[in-house]
């Protein structure tokens, strides 16, 4: 295809920008197609043919089926040309095309043919075309051939049988995976390409194995990989293995990244870049680690190139938002970069300016920015502003400068996502920095007084409403929000009209005024902005300066603490009777999308198919299926459903999960079963629960499942009594029985008599967190407000050491059940404390809120203060409870395990004395201390001689010299045998784990496996010979160096 | 000049192919998926080949390759009596083809080493060759492996290619 392409390209510099193919028809190009008949062909012709098929088809154009197919026909015969252009053009044509099955079969001979030809081109691309049309018995009929392939000599044909392995590989994977070997040959081979798409190749064929995977690149770091793009690749696949085993080997030297480090040196910009980039990005990066990786891409910064100056900088801004200090050295060379022409390099320089900027430098760089912003679009526009709004939280005494620029350009031109950027930026500023609050709002007013997008000027009415009452002087804005009543349209003055209201409620002193003004709306040609007149005029009182009821003012304006989707789809489902809409009936359950997601692909995969109705219907549906049955219905509102607790492991004879349902007084635990054996039908299926761990519940009814037939989940129910409102908690070990039948699976009948069997399932608890209700409030610091310090208690807890502050957030959340407010659940990393805000009804439809703090110190010791706000400050003292037995049960579980870990090494030191082995091992070395000391006679006596030959003084240095050396070496010995003795304790858990797993296996009588029990046995023995000989020899060292320094000292005194 | 080598699977289409070409045999060679091309010049004459996949799946496709050809070589496994009948049916629904009338087409009974082989008279009888009417029809007994009578297909060819001109 090149060479027309070149030759069309010459031409186009005499025909300017003339396209050779402009204006051809489809019609008229088939007709042409003729020439593929002719008995004497023109290759030429063809070929042009084709390229203007090849254009049309790329244009979008479509072929008909006879079409295509009589094309395909055609084509087909031109393979009897040896013309090398015309060839590559009709292997295109025949991977564009891509006829049915049925039809393409008919090239196949000839590939493979050309596969074989000597012809390398024809190779390459026959190779291609036959990978695209082949099917799995097909392939394993060439496989021979595209193994030979890729280690072919040819580098074109390596290449192109490795990337259709590539693609193959979706297809056929188990024939590809057997070309691993070959594979492995074409890593090593010298042509860039090949080694390029060798390793991408090998890499997929293991990507599921992460042992492989991890192998493979640290065989490959050792130097082989000499292609810049397949280095790039292989630092990728780094990447992926340090992110993947990074959690667990934090504290020692981080692995590869001496590689990459090396890499940062390497000929080729891209392998540099691509380093750079991967060390920027390594979690928990260090400065150390982080400045060789910042000074290439300062390097990088002052390059000719503008894609290097681009990829650095962008890596920059990255780097910027978590380790600022770390960019500042490239401060200079970014501020150049402003002025570049390149307006994406030049913005991202401003932005990353803006973010590692310091307090000083604020007004300079305002000062260019605001020459810069003119000519850019808006998309850049709304990049700096986020950039200034993050600063202008960092440095709060900026504000007026940064508040100014904001309001500025929120006077200039620009589209409706640019203006919202500003708002937005403005309102947070002024919700974050008190100082900014008066100025910030009458820049808004200003804005609305000439704003032509509705939800723009709603948002600010809106805002206004909130914060303008609590101003110093709220009578001022007043002017603003009328201006709107008389000038806009429908919706923004219905807005306006609420936040009127507002300041009517709020501030009694303006009430009668804003009366007046209200009055005159009851007039507005609109329904909405009379029907609101209306109903405030009737609501706030008679107009008279006198305190609005606190109950109207809750009514009119406090936050709606149902989530609107639930509320729409109630009101959906709403019908209009006699009964009125009951708001106490909306479900205030969050429904978390990943929930219903997880439970889609479940079990049956036709639930996946309805996955859009699942989320708003899964806690109705339990309601209605709870209510049906006759047991349960008195038992009252249904308060909770939990998510689906699995009790069965994947992959077993029976799945059983159980969904824990919470009333008032009672719990009903819904179990649910599915049968995967095909010849069984389980019938008269119940859960026996043994609640004997659950002290403050009684069972009060069981529904049993009158039949299980194979893959159709069936539920069986139990039901417990428990004192109302009260949280009870507990565990409860269940076993399910029934009775078996065999089916014939060909028939689908069941024999007549079954057997009775039991299962055991895992044990589940009911927790505190099932009493709480995930419920989300819009605005949390309003709601905080609301709710008073009255029923607020507060206490500070110690979490013990954790792996990070995300862990310790998610497992207090967890515990609680409760539903993260703000986004405040996601911690950023590296940050050493965080604020997290959880809201929840409690049991009894108690709203609670609650404010935990946490902080890490260098340990990993996490404390935390939680601080809980409700209505009824014994529901504080519940959550306060919840978290401390959590801790406590933790506590415990680390007692338990402290305890056992002494008792075991107490047997340790009692078998260790038993040991000989030790002794034997000393007294050898007390042997070669023997001969030590004899040789030190020796020494001792030359040096005498060497007293008499004035020379003593020098060689007794020297001698203490060495000895002083070998002690050395024996106590850094020491050191580290300590360092692998303080492996001990882990050793010593890993005991208590195994340990502990025999007991499982003694237990579980039923199910013994004798050669797992020896197995674990003698994984067992083996840590404890382990440690033994580590003590051992730990022992002898010490014993050496003692000896060694009573030498050292007599030789001293010598 | 173009020909089309058509026939049942196993008949010896690609054996008669080298057989022209080079002359030579080869006992084991694998099925034809989809058309071989050859090029084939013998005397001042270039014939061209088109040597199509004989199983069920290519023979709707014999047609597209008939097209414009000079005759249409159809080949038989005369040893093989089971196949003849549908050997004669799929000849039949080719020769009806509207695009394919006149061109001349020479049966070639292959593998008359066999002993079981059927005669001339008798493969002319069981397809029905004489009911052809249309077009001139020629019918040899070959062995490729053997060399039998190629001589004569190719001076038959020669022939055609000169009288097609």
């Amino acid at each position: 295809m090149a060479q027309p392409l070149v030759k069309k390209d010459d031409d186009r510099d005499e025909e300017a920008d003339y396209s050779p193919f402009l204006g051809i028809e489809k019609g008229a190009v088939l007709q042409e197609a003729r020439v593929f008949h002719d008995p004497q062909l023109d290759a030429r012709r063809c070929s042009q043919v084709i390229t203007k098929l090849l254009y049309l088809l790329n244009q979008g154009e479509t072929l008909t089926k006879i079409e295509a197919t009589e094309v395909f026909f055609a084509v087909t015969k031109l393979f009897q040309s040896k013309d090398i252009g015309l060839r590559r053009m009709v292997y295109l044509m025949i991977k564009e095309l891509s006829p049915s099955a049925d039809e393409v079969i008919i090239v196949t001979s000839s590939l493979m043919k050309d596969m074989n030809s000597r012809t390398d081109l024809f190779r390459a691309n026959a190779i291609r075309v036959l990978c695209r049309i082949t099917d799995g018995t097909l392939l394993a009929q060439i496989e021979r051939y595209l193994k030979q392939a890729i280690v072919d000599k040819n580098p074109v044909v390596a290449s192109a049988a490795l990337v259709s392995g590539i693609h193959l590989l979706q297809t056929n994977p188990e024939i590809v995976r057997r070309w691993s070997n070959e594979v492995q040959e074409a890593v090593q081979s010298r042509a860039a390409l090949v080694q390029f798409h060798a390793l991408a190749l090998l890499h997929q064929i293991r990507q599921n194995d992460r042992l492989a995977v991890n192998k493979l690149v640290a065989s490959l770091t050792k130097g082989t990989v000499r292609s810049p793009l397949a280095q790039c690749l292989l630092i990728r696949y780094i990447s992926q293995v340090i992110k993947e085993s990074g959690d667990n080997s934090q504290a020692g030297e981080r692995p590869f990244y001496d590689y990459l480090e090396g890499c940062l040196r390497h000929k080729a910009e891209v392998v540099i870049f691509e380093a750079a980039r991967t060390i920027t990005e390594l979690s928990n990066v260090t400065t150390r680690e982080l400045t060789p990786a910042i000074t290439v891409l300062q390097l990088f910064l002052s390059s000719s190139k503008p894609v290097l100056r681009f990829a650095a900088l962008r890596t920059l801004n990255k780097v910027a938002m978590t380790h600022p200090m770390a960019v500042t050295n490239c401060n200079i060379d970014m501020e150049s970069l402003i002025s570049d022409q390149n307006r994406s390099i030049a913005t991202l320089a401003i932005t990353t300016l803006l973010k590692t900027g310091n307090e000083s430098s604020v007004d300079r760089l305002m000062k260019q920015i605001t020459n810069f912003m003119s000519d850019i679009a808006d998309e850049f526009k709304i990049v700096v502003v986020e950039a200034i709004r993050s600063l202008c939280l960092k440095f709060p005494l900026k504000y007026r400068s940064l508040m100014n620029f904001l309001s500025n350009i929120l006077r200039e031109e620009g589209g409706f996502e640019y203006k919202k950027a500003i708002v937005d930026s403005i309102v947070i500023l002024i919700r974050d920095i008190p100082d900014a609050k008066e100025s910030g709002l009458l820049h808004l007013c200003e804005f609305i007084e000439d704003c032509e997008f509705t939800y723009l000027s709603t948002q600010i009415l809106h805002f206004l409403g909130n914060e303008g009452p609590k101003t110093s002087d709220p009578s001022k804005y007043i002017r603003y929000i009328y201006n709107r009543v008389i000038l806009e349209n429908a919706t923004v003055r219905a807005s306006a009209v609420s936040t009127l209201a507002k300041f009517g409620a709020l501030v009694d002193s303006l009430k009668p005024r804003i009366f007046v003004l209200l009055r005159r709306c009851v007039f507005d040609n609109d329904d909405e902005v009379r029907d609101r007149a209306t109903l405030y005029l009737n609501t706030l009182g008679d107009g008279s300066v006198a305190e609005t009821d606190e109950d109207v003012k809750e009514f009119l304006f406090g936050s709606l603490d149902i989530p609107l989707t639930n509320m729409e789809a109630s009101l959906k489902n709403y019908d209009p009777t006699e009964e009125p809409f009951d708001i106490n009936s909306v479900p205030k359950e969050v429904k978390s999308q990943s929930v219903a997601e997880k439970k889609a692909p479940g079990k049956k995969p036709a639930a996946s198919s309805t996955p859009a109705a699942a989320p708003t219907s899964a806690a109705d549906a339990y309601e209605r299926l709870l209510s049906s049955i006759p047991e349960f219905a008195s038992f009252g509102k249904l308060f909770k459903s939990s998510t689906p607790v699995e009790l069965t492991e994947a992959e077993t004879e029976y799945s059983v999960n159980v969904v824990k349902h919470i009333y008032d007084s009672h719990v009903v635990f819904q179990y649910n079963c599915t049968n995967t054996i095909p010849e069984q039908l389980l019938e008269n299926v119940t859960v026996i629960v043994d609640a004997s761990d659950a002290e403050e519940f009684s069972e009060v009814g069981t529904k049993p499942l009158r039949s299980l037939p194979y893959d159709t989940p069936g539920q069986t129910f139990v039901a417990f009594e428990k004192p109302e409102g009260v949280p009870a908690v507990g565990k409860f070990s269940n076993v399910l029985r029934f009775t078996v039948k065999e089916v014939d699976p060909s028939t689908g009948e069941s024999e007549d008599d079954g057997v009775e069997d039991e299962y055991q399932l895992e044990d589940f608890e009911v927790v505190a967190a099932d009493y709480i209700l995930k419920v989300g409030v819009s605005n949390f610091k309003n709601a905080w407000e609301s709710l008073g310090p009255d029923g607020e208690r507060i206490d500070e807890y110690g979490l013990g050491p954790r792996e990070s502050l995300a862990e310790a957030v998610n497992t207090v959340i967890n515990l609680l059940g409760m539903q993260p407010c703000e986004g405040t659940e996601v911690v950023p990393s590296n940050s050493r404390s965080h604020t997290c805000l959880l809201s929840g009804i409690y049991i009894g439809n108690v709203k609670v809120l609650v404010r935990l703090s946490f902080g890490i110190d260098g340990a990993k010791e996490v404390a935390m203060k939680l601080a809980v706000r409700s209505e009824d400050e014994n529901v504080s003292e519940a959550i306060h409870e919840i978290v401390a037995s959590g801790q406590r049960r933790q506590n415990d579980q680390l007692r338990m395990i402290f305890l056992e870990h002494t008792r075991i090494s107490r047997e340790l030191e009692a078998r260790k004395n038993e040991l000989d082995d030790p002794e034997k091992q000393l007294m050898e070395r007390g042997a070669s201390t023997e001969n030590n000391r004899l040789k030190l006679k020796y020494e001792k006596k030359k040096h005498d001689r060497a007293v008499l030959n004035k020379k003593k003084a020098k060689k007794a240095s020297r001698l203490a010299e060495r000895y002083k050396r070998e002690k050395e070496d024996l106590r850094r010995k020491i050191i580290q045998l300590k360092v692998k003795l303080d492996d001990k304790p882990l050793l010593e858990m890993e005991l208590i784990y195994l340990r502990g797993q025999t007991e499982i296996v003694k237990f579980t009588g039923n199910y013994v496996d004798v050669d797992k029990l020896y197995a674990l046995l003698r994984e067992l023995h083996e840590k404890e010979v382990e440690l033994y000989d580590l003590e051992a020899l730990n022992h002898a060292l010490i014993v050496k160096n003692a000896k060694a320094m009573m030498k050292y000292k007599k030789l001293r005194r010598n | 000049m173009e020909l089309s080598l058509v026939g049942l699977q196993n008949a010896g289409k690609t054996s008669l192919v080298n057989a022209i070409a080079t002359g030579g045999y080869s006992e084991d060679m694998i099925p034809t998926v989809g058309f071989n091309m050859r090029k084939v010049t013998k005397g001042n004459v270039t014939i061209k080949l088109w040597d199509l996949g004989g199983q069920r799946r290519f023979r709707s496709m014999w047609e597209r390759y008939c097209r414009g050809v000079s005759a249409i070589l159809y080949v038989v496994d005369a040893a093989d009596r089971d196949s003849i009948p549908i050997s004669r049916s799929e000849l039949h629904d080719l020769l009806k083809k509207p695009s394919l009338v006149g061109i001349p087409l020479l049966v070639l009974g292959n593998k008359i080493d066999k002993s079981e082989a059927l005669s001339q008279q008798a493969l002319v009888d069981q397809l029905e060759l004489n009911s052809v009417t249309d077009r001139e029809v020629c019918c040899y007994m070959i062995s490729c492996k053997e060399s039998v009578n190629i001589d004569a297909v190719i001076n038959w060819l020669i022939k055609h290619s000169k009288s097609a001109k």
